[in-house]
């Protein structure tokens, strides 16, 4: 694990969160209850770093539903690495973020 | 889905704010930018219409939640390489060094309030309403903090000293002040009327109450009374008791560096006190210390003579003046001797040549040097009072033993940083130096150099510092001046 980033509380539980499901800004701020001006600019330097990816969900989907495209992030490999080094670390994050997404 | 309705005001609102912060976004990520915001403000918007709880509460907590598009698009905006470029080049210029301190100094000024303290040093310490002015405390013979005086002590001083014009005791207290409707600062100093006359000092409004009464200073009137004409038919209840206002204090009244919010005046005083006269003029300290103790042992309090302690304001309020002269010397002495200043490289700038490059960084070190000892100077002056007075329980009417340390220890700190600051910026340009590269090996010292070389980023030389400083050098560390040949590698680098 000496070879991983150590991620701050904040920006553990935001990864958390992104790996239980919540897989756009705003429900990744409700399910944390950061605020945004956290939330996104973490979301981008955890890109930056390979942790988690974005993906736009399909145009046609979108469309056929009459409403505008929504961006989609993911958890990759290194991500879940890095994570499961902060799960060790922060040992409670791992049940705090799945209570929050649950409700 | 509601696609087709008008967003509300709100939306529209967070709609524009998104627009506003892609302005700062670089152009090949600005559109994505706002099509995910506007995205996820939409289907905030409309997922709450749909299920019935869109309302202005939610409205707020969405313009809430879209005022971190503005944090988001300086992350954007930061991580540009030019802006990187230009916020490293920025730290390591010198006009930041200088105002950095410039803007620590705007900072004290805002926080104090205008310097209060160091104006009444440098302002108030020869006016006539501070000619003669001795405070006086107890200091165990064995010891201890400082104490204050019985109150039976300055009653008798004032009927039989004839070497004192006039004398009033004082104890300051933290009790609880309160107005209607306004909670005051809780600082009271509980005294009585002869205080004012031994200070000279007339109040603003009413007048001093001869028998039980509280009396405002002018900051207090201000902040907590909005400067209430009818203030003088108010009541302020101090701890547990209510006191009608009689007097508020001229705006220029100061008492000390104590700043109180409240003088409570009562027909008597607490158990302890501290002791303000008024001398008459050309008493000396001895006759004035043998006076008192003879005058007070008459009154069945016996003194040991080192038991009394006398501060004449006037001299008090110059002592942190001269204590901080004596640190800034003592430290520069110490710091030009540890630098290891030779005269040849005293010569060297003299030389015509380098005179201009040399008078630049002597300007530079002194307005660094001078800009830092006026902050520690200042900021010693407005806060040192307050731990001198809690840590070691000084009753010094000006500075306290806290501010001799302070700033002892700040001249020394600033001395030695100016120094190693200066040593590791560029010989020219006076910008930091960067990319440090190691080189050598430091186990083969005899036989190699090892140590550290730093670059100037403008390509006017390079910095050699040794890792181990041999007893033949005379200097330890080397700059080596690149010349115009070089400057077209660093042009290309940029």
């Amino acid at each position: 694990m000496t070879g991983l980033a150590k991620l701050s509380h904040t920006a553990a539980m935001i990864l958390q969160t992104v790996s239980n499901g919540c897989n756009y800004g705003f429900d990744i701020m409700d399910a944390t209850g950061l605020p945004s001006g956290t939330v996104y600019p973490a979301l981008r330097r955890m890109e930056t770093e390979g942790w988690i990816s974005s993906e736009w969900e399909p145009e046609r989907k979108a469309n056929a539903e009459q409403r505008p495209a929504r961006k989609y992030y993911r958890i990759t490999e290194t991500g879940a690495e890095v994570l499961g080094a902060s799960q060790q670390r922060y040992p409670l994050l791992g049940k705090l973020a799945a209570a929050k997404t649950r409700r | 889905m509601q696609t087709g309705t008008n967003p509300p005001r709100s939306v529209r609102l967070c709609n524009l704010m998104v627009g506003i912060a892609a302005r700062l976004v670089p152009t090949n990520q600005r559109a994505e930018f706002q099509r995910e915001w506007l995205a996820e403000i939409w289907h905030r918007w409309q997922f709450l219409a749909f299920a019935g709880f869109w309302n202005n509460r939610e409205a707020l907590g969405l313009f809430r939640t879209c005022l971190g598009v503005f944090p988001d698009a300086i992350w954007h905006f930061a991580l540009q390489d030019p802006v990187r470029e230009k916020v490293r080049s920025w730290t390591r210029s010198p006009w930041t060094c200088l105002g950095a301190f410039g803007a620590v100094l705007l900072l004290i000024a805002v926080i104090s309030g205008g310097f209060p303290a160091t104006r009444q040093v440098l302002l108030s310490s020869s006016a006539s309403a501070n000619q003669r002015l001795v405070f006086i405390w107890f200091h165990p013979n064995v010891g201890g903090p400082d104490k204050e005086l019985p109150s039976d002590v300055p009653a008798a001083w004032r009927s039989q000293s004839k070497l004192l014009e006039s004398v009033a005791g004082f104890h300051v207290s933290r009790l609880y002040a309160s107005a209607t409707g306004s909670s005051v600062h809780p600082k009271v100093i509980e005294t009585e009327a002869a205080l004012f006359k031994v200070l000279g000092t007339a109040p603003a409004l009413g007048s001093i109450p001869s028998d039980q009464g509280a009396i405002l200073t002018a900051r207090t009137w201000k902040s907590a009374f909005h400067s209430d004409p009818e203030i003088l038919r108010k009541e302020i209840r101090i701890g547990k008791d209510y006191y009608h206002i009689r007097a508020v204090l001229p705006s220029g009244f100061d008492f000390l560096t104590r700043q109180p919010s409240v003088f409570l005046v009562s027909g008597w005083l607490p158990e302890r006190v501290d002791v303000v006269a008024r001398s008459r003029p050309g008493v000396t300290e001895p006759q004035l210390d043998r006076e008192l103790v003879r005058i007070s042992e008459d009154a069945v309090y016996y003194f040991f003579r080192s038991q009394l302690r006398m501060s004449w304001l006037e001299d008090a309020l110059w002592t942190p003046v001269r204590l901080f002269t004596i640190a800034v010397c003592a430290s520069a002495f110490l710091c030009l001797w540890a630098a290891k200043v030779r005269p040849r490289q005293i010569r060297s700038a003299c030389h015509p040549m380098n005179r201009k490059p040399a008078m630049r960084r002597a300007l530079f070190f002194s307005s660094k040097v001078a800009l830092a000892l006026v902050v520690a100077f200042v900021a010693g002056l407005e806060w040192a009072r307050s731990p001198s007075a809690i840590l070691l329980a000084s009753r010094d009417p000006a500075s306290g033993p806290f501010l001799l340390w302070l700033y002892i220890l700040a001249a020394m700190g600033i001395f030695f940083w100016a120094v190693a600051d200066q040593r590791a910026r560029c010989r020219v340009c006076l910008r930091l130096l960067c990319f440090p590269v190691r080189i050598g090996c430091p186990g083969c010292l005899l036989l190699d150099w090892s140590g550290t070389e730093l670059l100037c980023t403008e390509g006017h030389g390079v910095l050699h510092v040794p890792h181990m400083s041999a007893s033949w050098e005379e200097e330890s560390q080397r700059w080596i001046s690149l010349d115009e040949s070089w400057k077209d590698l660093f042009i290309a680098s940029e």
